[in-house]
């Protein structure tokens, strides 16, 4: 095996590997700003910088030279050497800036050089509290700024894109960006104009960023040159919870963190995932935050003479089973929805077999063309396969059309058909329409009763992506009815665990009033006599599922923590462009 | 004002692609062939340059915006880049500079009104053994400038004859 030694400790490695990515996944560190795993490595930033060196060998015998105590002789590199870019060989000898001072120093120094014409901004720039060259200074770089002159004066609140603004003075040309759109996105629309002290990098002339990854730029910065339009100064990094989730927003199944303050979803950041999203997601997934927060169902509601108006919970569950119980068994439809998690559609159908209704349509959300092989798909639902894992009944759009007016009770799971162009609402009239829902849209205007339901911000539930991987949420944001402090499935922020009630702000109205599925399911099957319906948690629905559902078997939500997903093996992964 | 390239320039750039295994490194050259037939590589000709090379247009804006010998504006006919570094300045090159400034009544950096001539301050131009010098747009050096062999070279300019390259002989150490 071959074998390498850095700060005195051997390991040994295998195949190519850079030496920087080598020194972090053992968990050591040495400070970087341009290098990232995913895209080439320039070493333009210079901060890597270790000392290397190799074993001096006799060419003919292969042996290696010693010296007179017994250890190799080392011939080192005549200069200090960027890890990014260093491949690892047999024999070399690193000394990081842990154990040699020369290495430290230069650190040190080039931090000076690029703090030079850095502005001072932190208190008001967005990064600040996630920023490498901030978190940098203050392990490896130098006290105070020997710079007595006036600093170099670039382009401040450039309007790069739709979504993207740069801040050119905050600029270190570390060119992460410029990398993403050639070698990820393949756009090629962002470059380093001029040279010097006085390049940042910029669009061709009137051009507009426009690349539908474009905010992952914004993530990749390793400080605040670039910044997100929409999130620009809304909230400062430690005062927000970042909680793991899943992008609901097309069928790819993204993994994401969900960053709330005060019970907001404020932004969507991507979450490392080398099986699915490795470290990208697409802009339009950064817009569902609105989604968890704005126009929410808050409180059931009910149609009285043709107004709808605020109902109450009990009230609810009541209306759906006497009109359950009032209309013929045949005439009742479920509608199923991709949109919906696998185990609300789980407790959707089983609700249905046991009453012995007719098994749940549900019907694709898919925009063609809309794909782009990368991590943008045509299907615009997050659980499409889950639906037909679970056996409900696949139909065309059309079909459901045609199955919906037959009916007289409709009962929606989260599909706003309506919204959709499937249904008009004089298909909906003369029905009982039910709709669980978790925003207000055209299709629950019309409905007779409106059920406030959860959302992937708000319980844990399990999504089957469109290659067939299973992946769960966890709940982000409270609901009226479930609190940070006791759910241990919630995360921490800092103000949680070190902060004083006086500290975080809390708006009730934050707050929606609204219930799981699971819940739900078990009012509504209790007042039909059923007891099949205890569940504590989504963590239980799957448990169930997992026992009973073949497709399912070996899923749990402990494994899916674990694998970071399950690739279920009844759906084969479709190739991905590269 | 759309710019495009004549039969001959496509012929040429097409020679240059072939030069090398990637039409990337054919940037550079395409750029100069661009701006010896416009003047100039501005917005819209480094978007054609791009066009024609079929490369992102950001790569091509890049790449001109890197070297100041590509002109990112319109310029005179001839640029005049009077340099002021150590040594010309120390034997007078402020004095020529301020003289073409008065003579052409311009500052430096701008253009004349005729369109004949652009000034510029600039930076060591490697000549320091025959200072103070100027050169004429990206090319010709003029050397040991005086007052007057500037008049003249401004003179000349203007009826279209310009200076030769000139070769100087390198005072040799006496070697016995």
């Amino acid at each position: 095996m071959p074998e390498v030694f850095i700060d005195g400790e051997r390991y040994i490695y295998e195949g190519e590997q850079r030496l920087l990515q080598f020194i972090q996944d053992l968990g050591k560190e040495v400070p970087f700003f341009c290098y990232h795993p995913s895209m080439s490595a320039p070493a333009n930033c210079r901060q890597c910088m270790v000392k290397v060196g190799q074993p001096i060998k006799d060419r003919e015998t292969g042996e290696y030279e010693v010296d007179e105590n017994g250890d190799r002789v080392i011939r080192w590199f005549p200069k200090l050497q960027t890890a990014c870019n260093m491949m690892i060989s047999d024999g070399m000898v690193v000394h990081t800036q842990e154990t040699d001072e020369l290495v430290s120093r230069a650190q040190k120094d080039n931090l000076e050089f690029i703090l030079i014409n850095h502005p001072l901004d932190c208190p008001i720039c967005d990064q600040a509290g996630e920023c490498p060259l901030q978190i940098q200074t203050y392990k490896y770089g130098p006290e105070g700024s020997r710079f007595e002159v006036k600093k170099v004066h670039k382009p401040k609140r450039v309007q790069l894109g739709p979504r993207v603004i740069l801040d050119a003075e905050r600029c270190i040309n570390c060119t992460r960006c410029v990398r993403f759109t050639d070698e990820i996105s393949k756009t090629h629309q962002l470059t380093i104009t001029s040279r010097g002290d006085k390049n940042y990098p910029i669009t061709a002339p009137n051009t507009e960023f426009d690349d539908p990854y474009s905010l992952n730029t914004v993530d990749l910065c390793p400080v605040g040159a670039l910044t997100s339009a929409d999130f620009r100064f809304k909230a400062r990094v430690w005062e927000m919870n970042q909680t793991p989730s899943i992008d609901i927003t097309n069928a790819k199944g993204c993994n994401i963190d969900l960053w709330t303050r005060d019970n907001l979803v404020l932004r969507v950041t991507p979450r490392f995932n080398e099986d699915v999203n490795d470290h990208w997601m697409p802009d339009e997934g950064r817009e569902a935050y609105r989604i968890f927060n704005e126009n929410r169902i808050s409180r059931p509601k009910q149609k009285l003479d043709n107004e709808q108006v605020q109902s109450s919970w009990n009230n609810a569950f009541a209306t759906i089973s006497e009109q359950l119980e009032e209309a013929e068994k045949s005439d009742v439809l479920f509608v199923a929805s991709p949109h919906a998690s696998v185990e609300e559609n789980y407790l959707f159908s089983k609700f249905a077999s046991l009453t012995g209704y007719r098994t749940p349509l549900f019907t694709p959300h898919i925009e063609e063309g809309k794909g782009d092989g990368f991590l943008i798909t045509d299907d615009l639902a997050p659980n499409t396969n889950g639906c037909r894992l679970l056996g409900l009944e696949e139909k065309s759009a059309s079909e459901i059309a045609k199955a919906v007016k037959k009916a007289t009770v409709v009962i929606l799971l989260g599909d706003h058909l309506v919204d959709r162009g499937i249904l008009t609402s004089e298909d909906l009239k003369e029905k009982f329409v039910a709709a669980f829902a978790t925003n207000n849209s055209e299709t629950t205007k019309i409905a007779d009763l409106v059920v406030p339901i959860t959302t992937a911000a708000e319980h844990a539930a399990s999504y089957v992506n469109i290659d067939g991987r299973i992946q769960r949420t966890f709940p982000a944001k409270e609901t009226k009815y479930t609190n940070r402090r006791l759910d241990f499935e919630m995360s921490e922020g800092r103000l949680d665990r070190y902060g004083t009630s006086f500290d975080n702000w809390v708006t009730d109205n934050n707050k929606v009033d609204c219930l799981p599925m699971w819940e739900i399911m078990r009012r509504v099957a209790e007042q039909a006599g059923l007891e099949e319906f205890q569940y504590g948690s989504g963590r239980e629905v799957m448990e169930e599922i997992a026992s009973i559902s073949e497709p399912f078997n070996g899923v749990s939500y402990e494994a899916m923590d674990e694998q970071s997903g399950i690739q279920l093996d009844s759906i084969k992964p479709t190739t991905v462009q590269s | 004002m759309a710019y495009e390239f004549t039969k001959e320039d496509l012929q040429e750039i097409e020679k240059i692609k072939a030069k090398y295994p990637e039409v990337k490194a054919a940037t550079l050259p395409a750029l100069w062939v661009a701006q010896n037939r416009f003047g100039h590589v501005d917005e819209n000709v480094q978007k054609l340059v791009a066009n024609t090379l079929d490369l992102p247009e950001s790569h091509v804006h890049g790449v001109a915006t890197f070297y100041t010998q590509y002109y990112k504006e319109e310029k005179g006919k001839y640029v005049l880049d009077v340099c002021t570094c150590l040594s010309c300045q120390l034997c007078g090159g402020y004095d020529i500079l301020e003289h073409l400034e008065k003579n052409l009544g311009i500052k430096k950096g701008e253009t004349t009104e005729d369109g004949m001539f652009t000034l510029n301050e600039v930076e060591c131009l490697g000549a320091c053994g025959y200072a103070p010098m100027m050169q004429i747009t990206n090319d010709q050096y003029v050397n040991n400038l005086t007052t007057e062999k500037v008049d003249k070279v401004v003179e000349d300019l203007k009826n279209g004859k310009v200076p030769e390259y000139e070769q100087i002989e390198m005072p040799l150490r006496n070697v016995k």
